[in-house]
Protein backbone atom coordinates (compact mmCIF):
# COMPACT_ATOMS: atom_id res chain seq x y z
CA UNK A 1 0.00 0.00 0.00
CA UNK A 2 3.09 2.33 0.02
CA UNK A 3 2.12 3.12 -3.29
CA UNK A 4 -0.88 4.54 -3.18
CA UNK A 5 -0.19 6.33 0.09
CA UNK A 6 2.71 8.19 -1.79
CA UNK A 7 0.06 8.79 -4.69
CA UNK A 8 -2.47 10.49 -1.98
CA UNK A 9 -0.06 12.89 -0.97
CA UNK A 10 -0.21 14.50 -4.62
CA UNK A 11 -2.96 16.41 -5.62
CA UNK A 12 -5.02 14.24 -7.85
CA UNK A 13 -8.05 13.84 -10.14
CA UNK A 14 -10.75 13.99 -7.49
CA UNK A 15 -12.90 11.13 -9.42
CA UNK A 16 -9.18 9.14 -8.90
CA UNK A 17 -8.94 10.50 -5.27
CA UNK A 18 -12.55 9.42 -4.78
CA UNK A 19 -11.69 5.64 -6.17
CA UNK A 20 -8.52 5.46 -4.18
CA UNK A 21 -10.49 6.52 -0.87
CA UNK A 22 -13.03 3.60 -1.41
CA UNK A 23 -10.56 0.53 -1.52
CA UNK A 24 -11.47 -0.88 -4.41
CA UNK A 25 -8.15 -0.92 -6.20
CA UNK A 26 -8.88 -2.79 -9.23
CA UNK A 27 -11.36 0.15 -10.32
CA UNK A 28 -8.53 2.76 -9.04
CA UNK A 29 -5.59 1.32 -10.98
CA UNK A 30 -8.21 0.74 -14.16
CA UNK A 31 -8.65 4.39 -13.98
CA UNK A 32 -5.15 5.23 -13.64
CA UNK A 33 -4.30 3.04 -16.94
CA UNK A 34 -7.09 5.38 -18.21
CA UNK A 35 -5.60 8.58 -17.28
CA UNK A 36 -1.98 7.26 -18.46
CA UNK A 37 -2.83 6.39 -21.32
CA UNK A 38 -4.47 9.57 -22.46
CA UNK A 39 -1.61 11.61 -21.45
CA UNK A 40 0.44 9.02 -23.75
CA UNK A 41 -2.04 9.93 -26.47
CA UNK A 42 -1.63 13.42 -25.90
CA UNK A 43 2.64 12.95 -25.86
CA UNK A 44 2.15 10.89 -29.49
CA UNK A 45 -0.24 13.46 -31.08
CA UNK A 46 2.36 16.04 -30.23
CA UNK A 47 5.07 13.81 -31.50
CA UNK A 48 2.79 12.92 -34.67
CA UNK A 49 2.41 16.88 -35.23
CA UNK A 50 6.02 17.61 -34.99
CA UNK A 51 5.97 15.16 -37.92
CA UNK A 52 3.53 16.55 -39.95
CA UNK A 53 5.60 19.98 -39.16
CA UNK A 54 8.95 18.46 -40.09
CA UNK A 55 7.03 17.31 -43.36
CA UNK A 56 5.84 20.20 -44.55
CA UNK A 57 9.51 21.83 -44.06
CA UNK A 58 10.94 18.90 -46.40
CA UNK A 59 8.03 19.93 -48.56
CA UNK A 60 8.94 23.54 -48.52
CA UNK A 61 12.32 22.86 -49.31
CA UNK A 62 11.68 19.99 -51.70
CA UNK A 63 9.44 22.92 -53.75
CA UNK A 64 12.62 25.32 -53.81
CA UNK A 65 14.74 23.11 -55.09
CA UNK A 66 12.69 22.19 -57.90
CA UNK A 67 12.85 24.32 -60.61
CA UNK A 68 9.30 25.25 -61.05
CA UNK A 69 8.89 26.17 -57.34
CA UNK A 70 6.10 24.06 -56.89
CA UNK A 71 5.48 21.68 -54.33
CA UNK A 72 6.45 18.35 -55.30
CA UNK A 73 7.72 15.36 -54.18
CA UNK A 74 11.31 15.04 -52.02
CA UNK A 75 12.13 12.67 -55.03
CA UNK A 76 11.62 15.05 -57.46
CA UNK A 77 13.49 17.39 -55.67
CA UNK A 78 16.62 14.97 -55.03
CA UNK A 79 16.24 14.30 -59.21
CA UNK A 80 17.04 18.03 -59.37
CA UNK A 81 20.20 17.93 -57.07
CA UNK A 82 21.44 15.18 -59.42
CA UNK A 83 20.74 16.69 -62.79
CA UNK A 84 22.38 20.08 -61.15
CA UNK A 85 25.71 17.35 -61.24
CA UNK A 86 24.96 15.70 -64.45
CA UNK A 87 25.13 19.35 -66.06
CA UNK A 88 27.98 20.56 -64.39
CA UNK A 89 30.10 17.59 -64.95
CA UNK A 90 29.11 17.81 -68.65
CA UNK A 91 29.90 21.34 -69.03
CA UNK A 92 33.60 20.83 -67.52
CA UNK A 93 33.89 17.75 -69.37
CA UNK A 94 33.20 19.94 -72.25
CA UNK A 95 35.64 22.86 -71.44
CA UNK A 96 38.37 19.83 -70.65
CA UNK A 97 37.44 18.62 -74.23
CA UNK A 98 38.55 22.87 -75.64
CA UNK A 99 41.94 21.73 -73.42
CA UNK A 100 42.56 18.60 -74.78
CA UNK A 101 42.03 20.27 -78.17
CA UNK A 102 43.47 23.41 -77.86
CA UNK A 103 46.96 22.44 -76.00
CA UNK A 104 48.58 20.08 -78.96
CA UNK A 105 47.67 22.91 -81.34
CA UNK A 106 49.21 25.29 -78.93
CA UNK A 107 52.24 23.32 -79.02
CA UNK A 108 52.06 22.61 -82.99
CA UNK A 109 52.70 26.43 -83.63
CA UNK A 110 55.16 26.86 -80.88
CA UNK A 111 57.10 24.42 -82.44
CA UNK A 112 56.36 26.07 -86.00
CA UNK A 113 57.64 29.39 -84.61
CA UNK A 114 61.18 28.22 -83.21
CA UNK A 115 61.29 26.13 -86.54
CA UNK A 116 60.83 29.83 -88.15
CA UNK A 117 63.66 31.16 -86.23
CA UNK A 118 66.15 28.56 -87.15
CA UNK A 119 65.57 29.37 -90.63
CA UNK A 120 67.78 31.59 -92.74
CA UNK A 121 66.20 34.50 -94.52
CA UNK A 122 68.15 36.74 -96.96
CA UNK A 123 65.45 38.99 -97.24
CA UNK A 124 66.70 41.51 -93.89
CA UNK A 125 63.42 43.42 -93.76
CA UNK A 126 61.53 39.97 -93.87
CA UNK A 127 63.56 38.21 -91.65
CA UNK A 128 63.21 40.98 -88.76
CA UNK A 129 58.96 40.81 -89.12
CA UNK A 130 59.45 36.62 -89.03
CA UNK A 131 61.42 37.09 -85.94
CA UNK A 132 59.54 39.26 -84.15
CA UNK A 133 56.44 37.30 -85.25
CA UNK A 134 58.01 34.55 -84.57
CA UNK A 135 59.18 35.27 -80.67
CA UNK A 136 55.30 36.88 -80.19
CA UNK A 137 53.44 33.49 -81.51
CA UNK A 138 56.33 31.40 -79.33
CA UNK A 139 55.55 33.82 -75.81
CA UNK A 140 51.28 33.58 -76.65
CA UNK A 141 51.64 29.97 -77.66
CA UNK A 142 53.39 28.81 -73.83
CA UNK A 143 51.12 31.21 -71.89
CA UNK A 144 48.19 29.50 -73.40
CA UNK A 145 49.66 26.75 -72.73
CA UNK A 146 50.07 27.80 -69.17
CA UNK A 147 46.65 29.19 -68.69
CA UNK A 148 44.89 25.75 -70.51
CA UNK A 149 46.65 23.80 -67.59
CA UNK A 150 45.69 26.16 -65.49
CA UNK A 151 41.56 25.70 -66.61
CA UNK A 152 41.84 22.48 -66.52
CA UNK A 153 42.73 21.94 -62.70
CA UNK A 154 40.31 24.78 -62.10
CA UNK A 155 37.84 22.04 -63.31
CA UNK A 156 37.85 20.33 -59.89
CA UNK A 157 35.49 22.87 -59.13
CA UNK A 158 33.14 20.35 -60.27
CA UNK A 159 34.21 17.31 -58.09
CA UNK A 160 33.88 19.23 -55.62
CA UNK A 161 30.33 21.19 -55.32
CA UNK A 162 29.46 17.88 -57.29
CA UNK A 163 30.29 15.79 -53.60
CA UNK A 164 28.45 18.92 -51.36
CA UNK A 165 25.60 18.81 -53.64
CA UNK A 166 25.51 14.47 -53.62
CA UNK A 167 25.56 15.16 -49.56
CA UNK A 168 22.84 17.22 -49.87
CA UNK A 169 21.27 14.97 -51.96
CA UNK A 170 21.82 11.87 -49.60
CA UNK A 171 20.84 13.85 -46.66
CA UNK A 172 17.37 14.81 -47.81
CA UNK A 173 16.93 10.99 -48.70
CA UNK A 174 17.79 10.10 -44.78
CA UNK A 175 15.25 13.28 -43.83
CA UNK A 176 12.75 11.79 -45.70
CA UNK A 177 12.88 7.87 -44.69
CA UNK A 178 13.81 9.10 -40.90
CA UNK A 179 10.46 11.09 -41.08
CA UNK A 180 8.42 8.35 -42.35
CA UNK A 181 9.91 6.18 -38.97
CA UNK A 182 8.87 9.19 -37.13
CA UNK A 183 5.27 8.69 -38.37
CA UNK A 184 5.17 5.01 -38.25
CA UNK A 185 6.57 4.73 -34.65
CA UNK A 186 3.92 7.40 -33.13
CA UNK A 187 1.29 5.93 -35.19
CA UNK A 188 2.25 2.35 -33.70
CA UNK A 189 2.56 4.02 -29.95
CA UNK A 190 -0.58 5.85 -30.56
CA UNK A 191 -2.82 2.60 -31.06
CA UNK A 192 -2.67 2.24 -34.33
CA UNK A 193 -0.48 -1.14 -36.77
CA UNK A 194 1.51 -0.16 -39.22
CA UNK A 195 3.47 -2.27 -41.45
CA UNK A 196 7.17 -1.17 -41.82
CA UNK A 197 7.53 0.36 -45.07
CA UNK A 198 11.05 0.09 -46.94
CA UNK A 199 9.98 1.92 -50.15
CA UNK A 200 9.91 5.77 -49.13
CA UNK A 201 7.46 7.49 -51.16
CA UNK A 202 5.55 11.44 -50.78
CA UNK A 203 2.37 9.47 -51.54
CA UNK A 204 3.06 6.67 -48.53
CA UNK A 205 4.16 9.75 -46.48
CA UNK A 206 1.00 11.84 -47.03
CA UNK A 207 -1.12 8.58 -46.50
CA UNK A 208 0.44 7.36 -43.32
CA UNK A 209 0.36 11.16 -41.97
CA UNK A 210 -3.24 11.57 -43.02
CA UNK A 211 -4.08 8.12 -41.40
CA UNK A 212 -3.02 8.84 -37.75
CA UNK A 213 -5.02 12.21 -38.28
CA UNK A 214 -1.31 14.59 -38.19
CA UNK B 1 53.80 1.62 -66.27
CA UNK B 2 50.37 1.17 -65.10
CA UNK B 3 48.27 3.54 -62.83
CA UNK B 4 44.92 3.60 -61.79
CA UNK B 5 43.01 6.31 -61.06
CA UNK B 6 39.94 5.92 -58.71
CA UNK B 7 37.16 8.41 -58.56
CA UNK B 8 33.49 8.28 -58.39
CA UNK B 9 33.47 11.73 -60.53
CA UNK B 10 34.61 11.36 -63.92
CA UNK B 11 35.32 14.88 -64.42
CA UNK B 12 38.05 14.17 -61.39
CA UNK B 13 39.30 11.12 -62.84
CA UNK B 14 40.16 12.65 -66.67
CA UNK B 15 41.88 15.63 -64.80
CA UNK B 16 44.00 13.53 -62.60
CA UNK B 17 44.77 11.31 -65.85
CA UNK B 18 45.30 15.02 -68.17
CA UNK B 19 47.80 16.17 -65.15
CA UNK B 20 49.69 12.45 -64.92
CA UNK B 21 50.37 12.97 -68.98
CA UNK B 22 51.33 16.04 -68.62
CA UNK B 23 53.80 15.33 -65.87
CA UNK B 24 54.99 13.06 -68.24
CA UNK B 25 53.36 9.95 -67.39
CA UNK B 26 53.21 9.24 -71.22
CA UNK B 27 54.04 5.70 -72.07
CA UNK B 28 52.02 5.00 -69.02
CA UNK B 29 48.83 2.56 -69.66
CA UNK B 30 46.14 4.90 -66.98
CA UNK B 31 43.25 2.48 -65.66
CA UNK B 32 40.33 4.32 -64.18
CA UNK B 33 38.22 2.74 -61.70
CA UNK B 34 34.64 4.62 -60.49
CA UNK B 35 34.62 3.40 -56.29
CA UNK B 36 37.10 1.18 -54.44
CA UNK B 37 35.28 -2.39 -55.11
CA UNK B 38 35.72 -1.69 -58.99
CA UNK B 39 39.44 -0.86 -58.11
CA UNK B 40 40.07 -3.80 -56.18
CA UNK B 41 38.36 -6.14 -59.26
CA UNK B 42 41.09 -4.39 -61.53
CA UNK B 43 43.86 -4.73 -59.29
CA UNK B 44 43.39 -8.76 -58.48
CA UNK B 45 43.25 -9.06 -62.33
CA UNK B 46 45.64 -7.23 -63.80
CA UNK B 47 49.23 -5.50 -62.38
CA UNK B 48 48.80 -1.62 -61.29
CA UNK B 49 51.84 -0.16 -60.10
CA UNK B 50 50.54 3.00 -58.45
CA UNK B 51 46.84 3.52 -57.39
CA UNK B 52 45.49 7.24 -57.29
CA UNK B 53 42.11 7.46 -55.24
CA UNK B 54 39.63 9.68 -53.64
CA UNK B 55 38.09 9.32 -50.68
CA UNK B 56 34.38 9.88 -50.84
CA UNK B 57 33.30 7.11 -53.21
CA UNK B 58 29.97 4.97 -53.08
CA UNK B 59 29.85 1.27 -51.87
CA UNK B 60 33.90 1.28 -51.05
CA UNK B 61 35.58 4.25 -49.88
CA UNK B 62 39.10 4.67 -50.58
CA UNK B 63 40.19 4.30 -47.28
CA UNK B 64 38.36 1.21 -47.60
CA UNK B 65 40.28 0.69 -50.44
CA UNK B 66 43.53 1.20 -49.20
CA UNK B 67 42.60 -1.23 -46.01
CA UNK B 68 41.98 -3.87 -48.41
CA UNK B 69 45.07 -3.38 -50.79
CA UNK B 70 47.24 -3.58 -47.65
CA UNK B 71 44.99 -6.61 -45.74
CA UNK B 72 46.06 -8.78 -49.60
CA UNK B 73 48.69 -10.25 -49.52
CA UNK B 74 48.94 -9.92 -53.40
CA UNK B 75 48.35 -6.34 -52.93
CA UNK B 76 49.72 -5.14 -50.00
CA UNK B 77 53.08 -3.53 -50.98
CA UNK B 78 51.26 -1.32 -53.69
CA UNK B 79 52.02 1.80 -53.71
CA UNK B 80 48.05 4.14 -53.04
CA UNK B 81 48.30 7.96 -53.09
CA UNK B 82 45.27 9.26 -52.20
CA UNK B 83 43.58 12.96 -53.51
CA UNK B 84 41.20 14.07 -51.27
CA UNK B 85 38.88 16.98 -50.25
CA UNK B 86 38.74 15.31 -46.88
CA UNK B 87 41.25 17.44 -44.70
CA UNK B 88 40.43 16.87 -41.17
CA UNK B 89 42.80 15.88 -38.44
CA UNK B 90 41.65 12.34 -37.76
CA UNK B 91 41.00 11.58 -41.67
CA UNK B 92 44.66 12.50 -42.48
CA UNK B 93 45.76 10.28 -39.28
CA UNK B 94 43.22 7.08 -40.06
CA UNK B 95 45.24 7.27 -44.01
CA UNK B 96 48.41 7.28 -42.36
CA UNK B 97 48.27 4.58 -39.58
CA UNK B 98 46.43 2.15 -42.43
CA UNK B 99 50.10 2.89 -44.56
CA UNK B 100 48.97 5.57 -47.83
CA UNK B 101 51.75 6.59 -49.31
CA UNK B 102 50.73 10.14 -50.17
CA UNK B 103 47.60 12.94 -49.50
CA UNK B 104 46.94 15.10 -51.33
CA UNK B 105 44.38 17.39 -50.63
CA UNK B 106 41.93 18.99 -53.60
CA UNK B 107 41.59 21.04 -55.38
CA UNK B 108 45.71 20.65 -56.40
CA UNK B 109 48.16 21.83 -58.77
CA UNK B 110 50.31 19.85 -61.02
CA UNK B 111 52.64 20.73 -59.10
CA UNK B 112 52.22 19.28 -55.80
CA UNK B 113 50.94 16.03 -57.79
CA UNK B 114 54.66 15.77 -59.12
CA UNK B 115 56.20 16.15 -55.74
CA UNK B 116 54.33 13.95 -53.95
CA UNK B 117 54.78 11.37 -56.74
CA UNK B 118 57.99 11.92 -56.92
CA UNK B 119 58.35 10.98 -53.33
CA UNK B 120 56.44 7.96 -53.71
CA UNK B 121 59.05 6.74 -56.25
CA UNK B 122 62.03 7.76 -54.18
CA UNK B 123 60.67 5.55 -51.11
CA UNK B 124 60.08 2.80 -53.65
CA UNK B 125 63.70 2.99 -55.18
CA UNK B 126 65.56 3.49 -51.89
CA UNK B 127 63.60 0.53 -50.66
CA UNK B 128 63.59 -1.48 -53.67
Amino acid sequence: MQSIETVAAYEVDPALRELLDSGDRESFEAALDTLIRGREQHLFHSLGCLARDLHDSVRRLAADISSDGVPGSMGDARRHLRDVIDMSSQAAHRTLDFADKLRPQARELSAEADALLAEEVHDEVFASQATALAIRVGDFTQALDIGIGDMVEAQSWQDLSGQRVAQVESFMGKVESSLLELVRLTGTLAGGHVAKVDKVGQDEVDRLLSEFGF
Amino acid sequence: MKILVVDDFSTMRRIVRNLLVELGFTNTLIQEAEDGNAALALLRSAPIDLVVTDWNMPNMTGIELLRAIRADAALKAMPVLMVTAENNRDQIIAAAQSGVNGYIVKPFTAVTLREKLDKIFERLAAVG
